[in-house]
This record gives structure tokens, C-alpha cells and sequence, in this order.
């Protein structure tokens, strides 16, 4: 008998799925000991880069680790920057405006200094161009997160709130029963939305040119970016199904359990009908070591199994986040930081001659009618497209997932195709770049259109027949003012996108040539390309005012009309 | 007090003021004191708006007050009362969390024994009659089994004082009755706590039927109007006689204070001013007044207050409201906690809608408040305002109210009586074309 007991423990404790598992942590494993060798590796600026489909796979894991890796950042920072503009209300006052000005600017403007900076901090190792290509990813995925955090924090019902006062909740408790989960829906389909946008800038990251210095680190941008340079076409077409398996991939093993997971953090009162659901997810919950894990380390640690016993006193509902030494230190970290910052960049912007900045000007102009011309276009076709879509559940049911793996192709990695038709259309990139600005932004009003369509309540559409509404009343009494506050959400994302992607889509590589167009994303490139640093400091920071300032006059006021007047609500 | 009975704690002269937008002062309660003892039910009772869950939270530690203070056994308060726990009316369950996990919350920082907590856990659950639905989400749960979970988290840590606030309005009729039988029933067991029970309701029959103590306060800014004891016998009959004459004696304390058989009395937070009054406009919809009168009317032109209540389902403070709205436009008369319609009412409730209309902009004029506006709009080369001026007046005149709502208020009567017109779009404020070509009254 007792040879049959460990045995018997062993089946208990382990199951199919569990042999699964084990494996999965095991392939991590070696995956980032590999990246580790990778990114400790001794200064290689230009990777050589295996254009055979079998080098594939590894380029797309280390495609993955940078991008998971600025994932990972963009949460601590979300939480940490979150939770204290959320509580502290003098931050507040600074650290909200703040964060909408950070993330009106164009990432890919950032890029050249990011990259000497750590190359000269780390002479001897990859690891300074990874980490800029880290922080590149980092500061274009990590706004909308933060904001989202920011607001679930402060939308907590008071109830809720008191209840955790009453029952005596210390800090860390009431950060991971109450704070967390209420946050987890928003936080969730950002950090969706965040990784599909890194995508872009990590296809644009891996490989570019900085005066005279190449970098290239290996990943998949750079292997089809290498492709297009030598016209191999058969390349080409591999690394597009590499993006698309590696983003499908990403979606069914990442995000889609995630999702179905957090629908019990969702705030209802009763059961929806139709739940999101995850195979992985259902296999992963049969698990007995998840389970084990779960009861014993996770449960204790979030904080019910052993709490102080004695009463402790609890900060006030909204005042000071504990730590003010901590607190006050890392603020005059950052106050003199951006001080320093603001004189460098002053005294490189003095430099820039007067009639440079008239220059700077009229290009803004020009990108500005490209980036209005991208959105018009996009609205005109995901328009009726989105509203067919949306009001036929089937049709959307099928094509969502579709959509969202468009949406999250890098629009990069296809620009040649478009270019190649361009061409043989006869038409330059000066108008040609309205069509690459399309490609990547009109995802996001497609996907507002589709979500606005589906919010019209069943009563209006009835409403509509019954009083036989002509096809065109019904359009302009019901649909368009039904979807119009999707639309405006969805138009923000969109120009937000449109002006960072000008950067890459006004001055292209095609085959051995680069084209070129007349514009401000243009000038940023060709700055950054000859190392012209007080230029590329003025042409950034014309960008950064022209999309704040379309920001404040244009969106805010066309939100609050949407508000006001369209919202599906009495 | 029986001399069995101690005092668990005290408000003293409490005093609560809350800023509001625009940085004006709201004073929601002024110069409360008050006891709570053990073996009582305690019911704080009165209208809406008038500060008695701001006062229950004061009492729990969860707001500081403005001024006076909290005694918990003599000690002052400082941070949590720790006598206490509480039951909301929104139930405040953690929607992630099991009905076991909600419960153990009530022990969150008493014990870190584990079979312990387990233990009372499952005789917290047991006593409120949810064995069986440890593992259920909230969401999986009617209201008021949601609300017997609240209860049991409550519970589970044995306080001394429980307090309610508003527990069963949000439940429907019949659920509600079923919990404050029980509730009344956990009470009474004198083997467990809680020995004392803090109620915060709006609903008389409720507070005669379970509490031993009435506290009713009156608003604008919440006071107390008066303290009596209750000591009917368990269990209570709402039709007994002796039932009906303290509910009758609540009925008289809470009409007087808000709609005194008196002229109205200035009170304490405005200016003593001379000359007319500017009237405090209930927020209420015409349709719901007019609604209230033809009841009475088939009630044969007079009805008691909190029958009518009690028979159209609404909050006695709601109903009150529109009772003194009708009797602004003098509709109605209201001796004690009658309603009698006028003659002007009858007028009303005969004529046609047009005709309606006319009656109501002939009574609305005769009101200070529109007569002081109607003066300013004629005043305009343009005959319009901005919202914002009249919001900066509003709260001039009329210190103690939200500006914003009574704007609101006086827009809609307006409108309904074509004496205003309100373009939203422009946020402006005009007399309506007929009203311009004659003088007011």
C-alpha cells in the first residue's frame, strides 16, 4: 500500500493540462534566456538578419519580449502614475493635464535621442538599443492605460468606498480587492488597444537610420524591412504571416483568456446573456497546480488570509498617498529633470533660424490637410461599412476578430504593396501618403462606428419602421446622430495615430529608393536621418502643439456637442 | 431610558457643512445632539434632503463632522467608530468576491485564525437564512438576498450598534417586509449582538414598526423636530389602533415642519428681510401634481396626506412636495395632514389643457419669486437672460437651495405655463411671447 500513496499523489496533483502547462512555463523559459543572451550581447548595431522562413520564429520571440516587455512597463507606470494623480490632489492638478500633453506627442520624434543616450550609457552591450526600442514601444502604449486607471480609480462608487472603511481594509487590501478590480474592464481592453498600437512603432523601431549611423536590431520589423531592401518578395509574404500568426496568436493565448477572465470584475447587477468565453481560459481553470497556486500563494498575498489584527488606521477617503518623503523626493526628481529637459531643448530651439520656423510652419499645414484628408476618407467608407456591420449581429460576431487582427498589423510592414499599386497608378507620395496614413488609422473609427451602431437601442429602429422613415430620414434622424459620439471618440484615436504615422508615411523606403513627400512627418525624418538636431526639435515640437491645440479647439468641443445632444441616454 | 439600558454613544452639536461647486456653503445639518443606547432601535427618520444619512455617517466615523463631536463611550471619536458596522442601501457588495468572501470582510483586521473566521463565517451566513449560497457572486442573487448578505457581513464580527442605512428602499415591497420582520427578530435575540440597531429610513410605517426610538428631523438644514419613544410591544400590528396613533403623531410633527399650517417662518440660514418671501419651489413635475389632485378630487376634495401616500406608493417627502406646490399655486389648502382642494384648484382640475395653462401662468404670477424674475427678464433690451445670471440670483435669493435645481424647476413651470421659454443651446432664459405685452400683477 504504501508504494500505491505517492503515486496516487502524483496523479492527484498533476493532470494533462497541467503536463501543458509546465511545458508552456518551460518554452518561457528558455525563450527569455535566450532574449537575456540577446540583450547582454556585445554591441551589434546592425544584426545581420536570416531571411529564411525557418529564422522566422525567432525573430518573432524576440519581436514578443520587446513588446511584452514594454507592456510590462506601461503597467507599473499606469499603476503607479494612476494611483497617484487619482488620490494626491495637488498632483492632480499637474499630472492630468500633463498626461494629455505626453500623449499628444509624436513618439517616433523621440527616437534619435533615446538611442544615443542609452547607447552611450551602455557602450559595450545590446542592451541600451533594446531598451530604447523598449521605451520607444513604452511611450506609445502606456497614455491611454494610464488614464484609463486614473478614471476607473476615481469612478469607485462612495458606497463601495465606505464599506472598505468600515471594514477596516488596509492600503494593500483595499488596492487589491477593491481599486484593482474595479479598474481591471478598462484596464484590460487598453492594454488590448496599447499592444496592437506597439506593434506599429516596434516594426518601426527595430530598423532605422540616424545620421550616418545604421541600427538594426533582429526581430521582425527589421526581417521585413531587410525583405523590402532586397525586393524578396517571397520574404516578404512570410513575414507578413508571421505578423498575423504572431498577433492571432497573442490574441487567442493572451488576451482572449484574460478577457473572459476579468468579466467577473465587470460592475452589473444581473448575469448578461452572452459572456465572453476562452478555451484556454476553461483549460487553464482545470488545472490542478493553478488551483494550488491560486488558494495557497495568490489568496494570502492579495490580502484576506492573514490581516494585522489590530484596527489600523485608514488615510482619509481622498488625501495624501502615504509616503510623502518618497513622494516629495520623486517629485523634485522629475520637476528637475523637466527642468533640465526644457533648457536643453531651449537653448537647441534658439539655434533654428527664423525662417526655418516659417518653413516649420507651412509643413504642419500640409500634414494637417493629410491627416484631415486620411480621417475624411476613412469616415466616408467605415461609415456605412460599420453601421452594416453593427446592425447585423451575425455579420459583426464574425467579422470582429477579423477586423481586430487588421487592426493590429503594423501598416508599415504592408506599406510597399501600397506603394507598388501607387506606382503603377501613376500617383506620387505626396498624395500617396494620405492612402499610408489610412491604412493604419481607419481601424479605429471603423471599430467606434461598429460599437455605436450596435448601442442604438432595438425601440428607435422599430420607432423608425413604424413611422416609415424614408432610408435617408432614418439615416439622418437616427443612425448618424446615434453613432456620432462613437464617431467623434473614434476620430480622436484616429488623428492622434494619423500624426505619429505621417512620421513614417511621408518619407518611405521602397526597394532601394527612399520617396519622399512634402510635409512635417517628412522633416522628421529627414532630421533624424541627417542628424539635424535643432530641426527635428522644431518640427517635433510643431507637431506636439498642432496636435494639442486641434485637441483643445476641435475634439473637446465636438465631445461635449456629442454629449450634450447625442447621448443615447435621458 | 430603562436603567438597564447605557449609552453606546453621542452626537454633540453637530454641525455639517458641505462646499459645493462654485464655492458656495450647503449647510446640511445644524446643532444635532443626540444619544444612542444600547437594547434601542433608533430610526433617524425623515424626507430626503434631509441630512440623516449624512448624519449616520458622521456617527460611523465616516465623515468627520464641521463642527461638535462624536462620543463613543465616553471617548471622543477619532478615525472608525469601532462599536459600529454597517448595512447600505446600495448593499456596497465587492461584485468579485463570493458571499462567503463579502462576509469574511466583516472580520477584515478582528481575527487571523482561520478556522475561526470559517466558523463565523458560517454562522453569520446561517443566521440570515443564505446556507447554500457561500459560493455564489453577488450578481447571481436577487436583492434581497443581496441585502441578507450585506446583513451577514454586517453581523459576522458581532458589533455592538448596527447601522442601516436605508436598508430595504431599495427592495421591493414584499422582500422588504420579510427583512425588517427579521431584522426586528436578530435584534430581539438577546443571546447575540448586535443589542442595538441605528436605522436611517424615509418610511413612517417602517420606523413605527421596528424602532424604539423616533428621531424626525426636518430639512433645509437638517435638524431634529422631535424624539419619541415607541413602546408598543412586539411583534406590531401596522392596524393596531395604538400603531396608528404614533404613525398619526409622526404624520402631524413632519407636516408642520414642512408645510406649517402658520405662514411660513424664515428660516435661520436666511437674512431676516423685509417684504415679500421668495418661495422655495418643490422640485416636482406638473403631470404628478395634477395627478395628486384629481385623487383628492375623487377622494371628494379632501384626503389625508400619508393615506394618499401609502396609496400612490410614493415617498411621504415626494408627496409632501407636490402638497406644497399645489398649495403655492393655491390649489390646495392643508390643515394638519389633510389636503382640501380650493377653488382655484377646481378650476384647474376642470378646464381643459389650454385653459390649464392659463390658470397656471395666472398663479404662477402671483408668486414672489416669478414676479422678481419676470421683473428682471423685462428689464433685458432682449427680454432674455443667461442661465448663469439667474443661477447667480437664484442663489442670492434663495441661499439655502442647489441654484442649479431650482433653475431647473422654474424653467419647467415656466414652460408648462408658457411664461418662460428656455433655449438650451444658447443657455438663455426669455419671457414668452405672451408675456411680454402685459405687466405683472
Amino acid at each position: 500500500m504504501s508504494l500505491w500513496r505517492p503515486h496516487i499523489k502524483l496523479v492527484r496533483l498533476f493532470s494533462a493540462v497541467d503536463l501543458l502547462i509546465l511545458a508552456g512555463v518551460a518554452a518561457v523559459l528558455f525563450a527569455l534566456i535566450d532574449v537575456g543572451e540577446e540583450w547582454t550581447g556585445v554591441l551589434r548595431p546592425v544584426a545581420e538578419i536570416d531571411l529564411r522562413p525557418a529564422a522566422l520564429p525567432r525573430y518573432v520571440m524576440l519581436t514578443l519580449a520587446r513588446g511584452f516587455a514594454a507592456y510590462g512597463l506601461s503597467l507599473i507606470f499606469t499603476l503607479l502614475y494612476g494611483y497617484i494623480a487619482a488620490y494626491n490632489r495637488r498632483a492632480e492638478k499637474v499630472m492630468v493635464p500633463l498626461l494629455d500633453i505626453l500623449q499628444s506627442i509624436p513618439v517616433l520624434g523621440f527616437l534619435p535621442g533615446l538611442v544615443l543616450a542609452l547607447v552611450a550609457i551602455f557602450p559595450q552591450s545590446n542592451i541600451g538599443l533594446e531598451l530604447a526600442c523598449v521605451l520607444m514601444i513604452f511611450t506609445g502604449q502606456v497614455w491611454n492605460m494610464t488614464f484609463s486607471f486614473y478614471h476607473s480609480l476615481r469612478a469607485i462608487p462612495p458606497e463601495l468606498r465606505d464599506a472598505a472603511r468600515v471594514y477596516r481594509l488596509t492600503w494593500w487590501q483595499r488596492f487589491t480587492q477593491l481599486e484593482l478590480p474595479y479598474a481591471t474592464g478598462g484596464l484590460v481592453w487598453n492594454s488590448m488597444m496599447s499592444m496592437a498600437g506597439g506593434w506599429f512603432f516596434l516594426t518601426v523601431c527595430e530598423a532605422f537610420v540616424l545620421g550616418d549611423k545604421d541600427f538594426r536590431l533582429p526581430g521582425i520589423g527589421s526581417y521585413m524591412s531587410v525583405a523590402i531592401h532586397d525586393g524578396n518578395v517571397p520574404a516578404m509574404a512570410a513575414g507578413v504571416a508571421a505578423m498575423v500568426v504572431m498577433i492571432a496568436a497573442v490574441d487567442q493565448l493572451v488576451w482572449r483568456p484574460i478577457v473572459a477572465w476579468s468579466q467577473k470584475f465587470k460592475i452589473e447587477e444581473t448575469e448578461a446573456a452572452e459572456q465572453p468565453s476562452s478555451w484556454l481560459l476553461k483549460l487553464l481553470q482545470k488545472s490542478r497546480v493553478l488551483r494550488w497556486v491560486d488558494t495557497k500563494v495568490w489568496t494570502p498575498m492579495m490580502g484576506w488570509g492573514a490581516p494585522p489584527p489590530v484596527a489600523v488606521r485608514l488615510p482619509p477617503a481622498r488625501s495624501g498617498v502615504a509616503l510623502p518623503v518618497v513622494g516629495w523626493a520623486v517629485a523634485g526628481l522629475c520637476v528637475a529633470g523637466v527642468a533640465w529637459g526644457a533648457v536643453q531643448l531651449i537653448a537647441l530651439l534658439l539655434t533654428v533660424p527664423g525662417e526655418s520656423w516659417w518653413r516649420v510652419g507651412g509643413l504642419t499645414g500640409l500634414t494637417f490637410l493629410r491627416v484631415l484628408a486620411a480621417v475624411v476618407l476613412a469616415t466616408l467608407w467605415t461609415v456605412p461599412v460599420g453601421v452594416a456591420i453593427g446592425l447585423n449581429p451575425r455579420l459583426s460576431r464574425v467579422l470582429q476578430p477579423v477586423i481586430q487582427i487588421m487592426a493590429s498589423f503594423p501598416a508599415p510592414m504592408v506599406y510597399p504593396l501600397v506603394l507598388f499599386a501607387l506606382h503603377a497608378a501613376g500617383i506620387g507620395l505626396n498624395f500617396g501618403s494620405v492612402a499610408l496614413l489610412m491604412l493604419g488609422t481607419q481601424w479605429y473609427i471603423l471599430f467606434n462606428v461598429i460599437a455605436g451602431a450596435m448601442a442604438i437601442p432595438q425601440d428607435l429602429h422599430e420607432a423608425a419602421a413604424m413611422y416609415r422613415l424614408s432610408r435617408w430620414e432614418r439615416w439622418r434622424r437616427l443612425i448618424l446622430p446615434g453613432i456620432f459620439p462613437h464617431v467623434v471618440t473614434g476620430w480622436v484615436t484616429a488623428t492622434g495615430g494619423a500624426w505619429n504615422a505621417s512620421i513614417v508615411a511621408e518619407y518611405v523606403h521602397y526597394g532601394k529608393e527612399a520617396l519622399t513627400a512634402t510635409g512635417l512627418g517628412a522633416t522628421i525624418s529627414l532630421a533624424t536621418d541627417r542628424g539635424d538636431y535643432p530641426m527635428l526639435a522644431a518640427s517635433v515640437l510643431a507637431m506636439c502643439v498642432a496636435v494639442v491645440g486641434i485637441n483643445r479647439l476641435v475634439w473637446r468641443r465636438l465631445y461635449r456637442l456629442a454629449e450634450d445632444n447625442f447621448a443615447l441616454t435621458t | 431610558m430603562t436603567k438597564s439600558q447605557e449609552i453606546i454613544g453621542e452626537l454633540r452639536n453637530v454641525s455639517q457643512t458641505f462646499s459645493q461647486p462654485g464655492g458656495r456653503e450647503l449647510k446640511v445639518l445644524e446643532n444635532i445632539s443626540l444619544e444612542v443606547r444600547s437594547h434601542d432601535i433608533t430610526a433617524l427618520l425623515g424626507p430626503s434632503g434631509c441630512g440623516k444619512s449624512t448624519l449616520l455617517r458622521i456617527f460611523t466615523g465616516l465623515i468627520a463632522p464641521t463642527s461638535g463631536a462624536v462620543v463613543v463611550h465616553g471617548q471622543p471619536l477619532h478615525g472608525l467608530n469601532p462599536a459600529v458596522s454597517m448595512v447600505f442601501q446600495s448593499f456596497a457588495l465587492y461584485p468579485w468576491l463570493t458571499v462567503a468572501e463579502n462576509v469574511a470582510m466583516g472580520l477584515n483586521g478582528r481575527t487571523t485564525d482561520a478556522e475561526k473566521r470559517q466558523e463565523l463565517v458560517v454562522r453569520a451566513v446561517d443566521r440570515v437564512g443564505l446556507e447554500g449560497f457561500e459560493e455564489a457572486y453577488p450578481k447571481e442573487l436577487s436583492g434581497g438576498m443581496k441585502q441578507r448578505v450585506g446583513i451577514a457581513r454586517a453581523l459576522v464580527a458581532q458589533p455592538e450598534l448596527l447601522c442601516m442605512d436605508e436598508p430595504f428602499s431599495g427592495l421591493d415591497v414584499l422582500t422588504a417586509e420579510n427583512l425588517r420582520v427579521e431584522v426586528v427578530e436578530l435584534w430581539r435575540d438577546a443571546t447575540t449582538d448586535p443589542n442595538s440597531v441605528l436605522l436611517v429610513t424615509h418610511n413612517i410605517q417602517e420606523a413605527v414598526f421596528m424602532a424604539t426610538r423616533i428621531v424626525v428631523l426636518g430639512a433645509n438644514p437638517g435638524q431634529i423636530r422631535m424624539v419619541l419613544d415607541n413602546p408598543l410591544p412586539y411583534p406590531r400590528d401596522y392596524h393596531d389602533p395604538q400603531f396608528i396613533a404614533v404613525a398619526d403623531r409622526i404624520h402631524d410633527i413632519l407636516t408642520n415642519a414642512l408645510i406649517p399650517d402658520e405662514p411660513v417662518v424664515v428660516p435661520a440660514t436666511a437674512a431676516p428681510r423685509a417684504g415679500p418671501r421668495y418661495e422655495p419651489l418643490p422640485n416636482v413635475h406638473l403631470g404628478e401634481m395634477t395627478g395628486l389632485l384629481e385623487r383628492v378630487e375623487q377622494a371628494g376634495g379632501t384626503a389625508d396626506i400619508f393615506d394618499l401616500a401609502v396609496e400612490v406608493g410614493k415617498e411621504f417627502g415626494r408627496v409632501l412636495s407636490l402638497v406644497k406646490m399645489a398649495e403655492l399655486l393655491d390649489f390646495v389648502d392643508s390643515p394638519k395632514h389633510t389636503v382640501v382642494l380650493t377653488a382655484p384648484g377646481r378650476q384647474f382640475l376642470d378646464a381643459k389643457v389650454n385653459e390649464r395653462k392659463r390658470v397656471l401662468n395666472r398663479q404662477l404670477r402671483t408668486l414672489h419669486l416669478f414676479q422678481q424674475l419676470i421683473e428682471l427678464l423685462q428689464a433685458q433690451e432682449t427680454g432674455a437672460l443667461d442661465e448663469d445670471v439667474v443661477l447667480e440670483e437664484l442663489a442670492v435669493w434663495l441661499p439655502g437651495l442647489r441654484p442649479q435645481s431650482l433653475f431647473k424647476t422654474i424653467v419647467r413651470w415656466g414652460r408648462y405655463a408658457e411664461l418662460l421659454g428656455y433655449n438650451a443651446d444658447q443657455r438663455q432664459v426669455y419671457l414668452d411671447r405672451e408675456s411680454t405685452s402685459t405687466t405683472t400683477p
